[in-house]
């Protein structure tokens, strides 16, 4: 109750949880508001927005509708940014633990790895890793996580090693329980709390990083995002900003959305370790 | 100006009767001379000498400086002009053919054009080398110099003569033999810093940035070129085209460098111009590749149901906004010598395609989806990747679930023309100006796995292979020209493949750019007429 | 200087099996690729007979095993040779030397730039945490942060190279141009405007949240108070001790961040057509070609590393226990 408490605590926070609770019923109520394919040619090309009330956004190039495809791409676009952070923070979480827990050559060698990956451009790294394994969601997905672990690793091992030598944990390794064991029961569930903080900024820049991927010609052709309906809308940029404008929006409102939450969450935290 | 000969100002009077409605087209005695000309480039290829690599991306840049034997042209008999040489002559049994080439030509390092130069760039570079070149030249055993200004070419089975000059202006630019007789010619310098005999002059490549050509003084063609300088900026995003033209940082974008969907707001600005001519001999067919070997891509009802089912003017108006013209099969209509109307034809008809889907007992299943298929749109242009995102909507219309799979260019390549991993693919083929360039690969079966833009959908018709080796050795013009009429018929009957679409690029120009578009290869051309209004 | 020197060594040496983690992950990436350099280059020729292909892969040298062409890579590495660019024909450290300079222009003065507003602009939000002006600055940057940067680069060329034609839409310099000395550097720049401003609006954020969160924290700290009680004046305070203090988090930042403003430069060298190393990276993965884009990575996590030490080395100088000692005293 009182964790609720301190994160009303913080304005920013609540705004950004309720443009995160807007969205994310946006998101769950997609395929109710626009059953079907968002990407079905729907209307004549290049309708601008409020002109006919079937198509309240317009319609795209190929006359697919804008406001369809904004509501499925909150759906795509949000995926993209949560499951990329799980997945980021899955990764960081189980090395940065393994390596704090375990120390010496093992702790020696994945902090290495966790080097190497964060002195390779995170974006240059998904480019790359998108061109070659083909781009569908779930490559995506894991391109950016590939470039975002690194942080929640190196939290990881830090939380660890302070958390290592309190009681508990000694007196765990003293009643013979494996230290693999030891590690997930007691050290993991301590060591999430600031990681999952951390992972808001990992989501935001997932659906910016996205975006930017589709840019580049690298999304998914099936599924719509709001990456995408930018980059499409980009080649008629002069001539019909709107294409790009309202599902840049959308991103924007998302971003600070997402922004301001992780940081209401990371005051949280803060003032919960102070008190 | 009054420097300019009789016979210039004649010659140049003759074609303003018969091209009138061309935009900007002006002639020696009143065309500005100088200048700088500015224009977009989108790539910077990786081997810039055009008798090894006959593409456009090349010629483009290399067309400006070395010359082939003949350049396409609206007007001329045969559809083609002489540039180094200046007659030619098929022997009635296709075993040889002669090149009378031009006098007086030097190369831009001074030294003089020989029949020499023709013979080395044949045998050496031309059959052995270059992509294209190793199907037409594919007979040629020797080449005969009589004296300096003959070349005979030898060839061990009958060559038809009409493919030999549709392939004139792609496959023969000539290459400087004293510069590379007893090299490796592959890696010569002269590759990247080009020597020819053309109107201008290799000076400087800046790699990201920019290639500079200068005028070169010792040109052929009597007053040209006009320009003094072209300029190939670098611009690999497409929207800077755009930008830089209306910013008047560049004249001229050529190969829809602007995006069509910015065209008909750019013509609209003060000062610059939207030209499509100039590319009608270097069509782009808009086409459907199938892998045969999926059952029921087999079936050739699945074929035809999927031919009704996509909207050809749907494409046009929208894909191509117009700057398209539908395909009614295998040849494109800007190939009058060879083009077929009389095909069947596969009217926009999706009832009539589920209809037959039906009857080849392929029934819509629970969820309306009668089968899946894995779509592989080419990812190098624009339209095809848009092509490929309506063909799936088209396609859930008549109840195939069509997946897009989005690669790169490497992994394109490599799914469809070497693993054969795709059910259908997107391909924007180009037409030569003859079938049997780059056309009759596409059904020709038995072609090895590896080999891009062939037919490498696993199709294998007896008739249609039979068609195709006859024509390839058949002398007669009017005799082959029957052949591949009838090659036209067998496939539209047969789809092998599907056509939808055929077109061509589109140049957007600032006005002061002089003669653009003045010839069906106008942008690959060698641009001698090319002038700035200063 | 005695730390500082063991420190540069020591940092040296352990960034060796780094190096050798990135080799090896980039050369094994790009090798599970689809389609290999001849693939690319066929696509780019308008394709080849099956002879043409299979002479092509010998001269690329693709006929060898993945195993053996990597242990000649990291061969010729050991003697400081970065190899042979198959995609461009042309000597690897040529090329990267070329394209170095332009993004280290365009990467310093946007970081130069971000850093150095970011932390101003920081200092002032973070002056006040929570007033009127703290929130419309933070809240602002943040919405420049979400702008995709492909699309802020586009609109920043429309409205002031082609509509207002203050600054020229692309490329690193006027293109043949001549230019020499000071005019050639005052054309880059110009050059330069659009495309840092675009990097730096987007990057701003980072710091200025980074800088005004770290603020709001030490404002709670006991020595803050001290000096507070001891009556210093409110501007040396906020300069002094707090702003100096929040400093130290910004600059590790700034050290995270030259890895991420290398990717990010990727986008935006494409929207203005500057060759960089963003730009090249992008086609070495297009063309695959292994040993450019190892090449390319080597270099930038080389600098990457570079920037880290000296920013460790700043860390020296910026000790906290300067600000600290004081109040103490």
């Amino acid at each position: 109750m009182s964790a609720v408490r301190r994160f009303i605590g913080s304005p920013e926070g609540v705004i950004g949880a309720l443009l995160l609770l807007v969205l994310a019923a946006i998101a769950l109520l997609a395929p109710l508001l626009f059953p079907g394919d968002p990407l079905r040619i729907a209307g004549r090309p290049l309708l601008v927005p409020f002109a006919d009330p079937a198509f309240p956004l317009g319609t795209d190039r190929l006359g697919r509708n804008v406001l369809a495809g904004l509501v499925h791409g909150a759906r795509a676009s949000l995926l993209v940014g949560i499951a990329a952070a799980l997945v980021a923070v899955a990764i960081g979480a189980i090395i940065g633990t393994l390596a704090g827990f375990a120390g010496g050559l093992v702790d020696e060698a994945l902090m290495r790895v966790v080097d190497a990956f964060q002195i390779v451009p995170g974006f240059l790294l998904a480019l790359a890793f998108v061109s070659v394994a083909q781009p569908t969601l779930p490559v995506v997905i894991f391109a950016i996580a590939l470039g975002a672990w690194t942080g929640p690793a190196r939290l990881a091992r830090a939380e660890v090693l302070s958390i290592r030598e309190r009681d508990y944990v000694a007196s765990a390794r003293i009643i013979g329980m494996h230290p693999l064991e030891i590690a997930l029961r007691e050290v993991l569930p301590n060591a999430i709390p600031p990681v999952l903080a951390l992972s808001a900024v990992i989501v935001a820049g997932a659906v910016l990083t996205e975006a930017a991927l589709s840019f580049l010609g690298l999304g998914d052709p099936n599924i719509v995002t709001w990456g995408s309906m930018i980059a499409e809308g980009r080649s008629v940029l002069r001539s019909a900003p709107y294409l790009s404008i309202v599902p840049g929006l959308a991103l924007v409102a998302t971003v600070i959305g997402v922004y301001l939450f992780g940081e209401g969450l990371a005051t949280m935290l803060a003032r919960r370790d102070r008190a | 100006m009054a420097l300019y000969s009789r016979r210039r100002v004649l010659q140049g009077a003759g074609l303003l009767l018969a091209s009138t409605a061309l935009p900007s087209w002006s002639f020696a005695q009143d065309t500005p001379s100088g200048g700088r000309l500015i224009v977009a480039a989108d790539s910077e290829p990786r081997n810039l000498n055009p008798a090894i690599v006959a593409s456009n991306g090349v010629f483009f840049i290399s067309s400006k400086v070395i010359e082939a034997l003949a350049e396409a042209d609206f007007e001329a008999e045969g559809g083609v002009v002489p540039r180094l040489a200046v007659s030619w002559e098929g022997s009635e049994d296709g075993l040889s053919a002669t090149f009378k080439l031009r006098e007086g030509v030097v190369w831009h390092d001074g030294q003089p054009f020989t029949s020499a130069d023709v013979a080395f760039s044949a045998i050496e570079v031309w059959k052995p080398l270059q992509n294209l070149g190793r199907i037409v030249f594919a007979n040629l055993e020797s080449v005969d110099t009589p004296d300096d200004l003959t070349a005979v070419f030898n060839f061990s089975k009958p060559t038809p003569f009409q493919l030999l000059r549709n392939a004139l202006p792609v496959v023969t630019s000539v290459l400087p033999r004293h510069l590379y007789e007893g090299t490796d010619i592959a890696a010569n310098p002269a590759n990247a810093a080009l020597v020819g005999t053309g109107p201008f002059k290799f000076a400087e490549y800046r790699p990201g940035e920019y290639y500079r050509l200068e005028r070169n003084a010792e040109y052929w063609g009597e007053g040209q070129p006009r320009l003094d300088e072209i300029i190939y900026r670098v611009l690999p995003d497409r929207a800077a085209a755009a930008g830089a033209l209306e910013a008047e940082e560049i004249h001229l974008a050529a190969f829809s460098a602007v995006p069509l969907a910015d065209l008909a707001r750019i013509s609209q600005v003060p000062g610059i111009e939207v030209v499509s001519k100039g590319y009608e001999g270097l069509t782009y067919q808009l086409v459907v590749e199938i892998n045969h070997r999926r059952a029921e891509l087999a079936n050739v009802e699945v074929r035809r149901a999927i031919a009704h089912a996509i909207d050809k003017q749907f494409v046009i108006d929208t894909i191509f906004l117009g700057y398209a013209k539908p395909a009614t099969g295998l040849v494109p209509q800007n190939a009058p010598e060879f083009y077929n109307p009389d095909v069947p034809q596969y009217d926009f008809d999706v009832a009539k395609a589920n209809e037959l889907l039906d009857a080849a007992g392929y029934p819509r299943g629970a969820n309306g989806v009668r089968f899946s298929l894995k779509l592989l749109p080419a990812p190098y242009f624009n339209e095809t990747r848009q092509f490929g995102d309506y063909l799936r909507q088209a396609l859930a219309e008549i109840g195939i679930d069509a997946q897009l799979v989005n690669n790169d260019s490497a992994a394109h390549q490599k799914a469809v023309y070497t693993d054969h991993d795709f059910d259908l693919a997107v391909a924007p083929p180009v037409f030569r100006g003859d079938p049997a360039i780059s056309t009759t690969i596409l059904l020709r079966s038995g072609t090895p796995a590896g080999v891009s833009f062939s037919n490498q959908g696993g199709y294998a018709n007896a008739e249609i292979d039979a068609l195709i080796d006859q024509a390839a050795e058949t002398v007669d013009t009017e005799a082959r020209t029957a052949l591949y009429n009838t090659l036209q018929e067998k496939v539209a009957e047969d789809l092998p493949l599907i056509n939808v679409a055929e077109w061509g690029f589109i140049t957007v120009a600032r006005t002061s750019v002089l003669n653009v578009g003045n010839n069906p290869r106008w942008a690959v051309s060698n641009w001698a007429d090319v002038a700035l209004e200063q | 200087m005695n730390r500082a020197l063991r420190l540069v060594g020591r940092r040296a040496i352990s960034s060796i099996p780094v190096l050798l983690i990135v080799v090896v992950g980039t050369f094994f990436l790009l090798e599970s690729a689809s389609g290999d350099a001849v693939d690319a280059y066929l696509v780019s020729i308008g394709g080849g007979d099956a002879a043409l292909v299979a002479q092509l892969r010998q001269s690329y040298g693709l006929d060898q095993s993945a195993l053996s062409r990597l242990w000649l890579y990291l061969g010729s590495l050991l003697r400081f040779d970065l190899g042979w660019s198959v995609g461009f024909n042309r000597p690897i450290a040529g090329l990267i030397l070329e394209r170095l300079p332009n993004t280290l222009y365009l990467m310093g003065s946007a970081t130069a730039l971000s850093f150095v507003f970011g932390t101003l602009l920081g200092i002032v939000a973070g002056a006040k945490p929570g007033s009127l002006r703290d929130r419309v600055l933070s809240i602002g940057s943040l919405a420049l942060y979400a702008v995709p940067s492909f699309w802020l680069g586009l609109v920043l060329s429309i409205t002031f190279a082609v509509q207002l034609r203050w600054f020229p839409t692309s490329g690193i310099e006027t293109i043949a141009s001549g230019k020499e000395g000071l005019d050639r550097a005052l054309d880059i720049a110009r050059h330069l405007v659009l495309p840092v401003s675009a990097l730096a609006l987007i990057y701003l954020a980072l710091f200025l949240r980074l800088m005004r969160a770290g603020m709001a924290e030490i404002w709670r700290l006991d020595f803050v108070r001290a000096a507070r009680a001891k009556g210093l004046a409110p501007s040396r305070i906020v300069l002094r001790h707090v702003a100096r203090n929040a400093l130290l988090p910004v600059v590790t930042m700034l050290g995270l961040q030259a890895a991420s403003m290398l990717g990010g430069s990727v986008v935006i060298e494409s929207v203005f057509a500057i060759p960089g190393f963003g730009r090249l990276a992008q086609e070495a993965v297009g063309l695959r070609d292994a040993p450019l884009l190892m090449g390319i990575i080597v270099v930038s996590a080389l600098l990457v590393i570079c920037v880290n030490i000296v920013i460790d080395l700043i860390y020296v100088l910026l000790d906290p226990r300067v600000g600290a000692s004081e109040v103490s005293s």
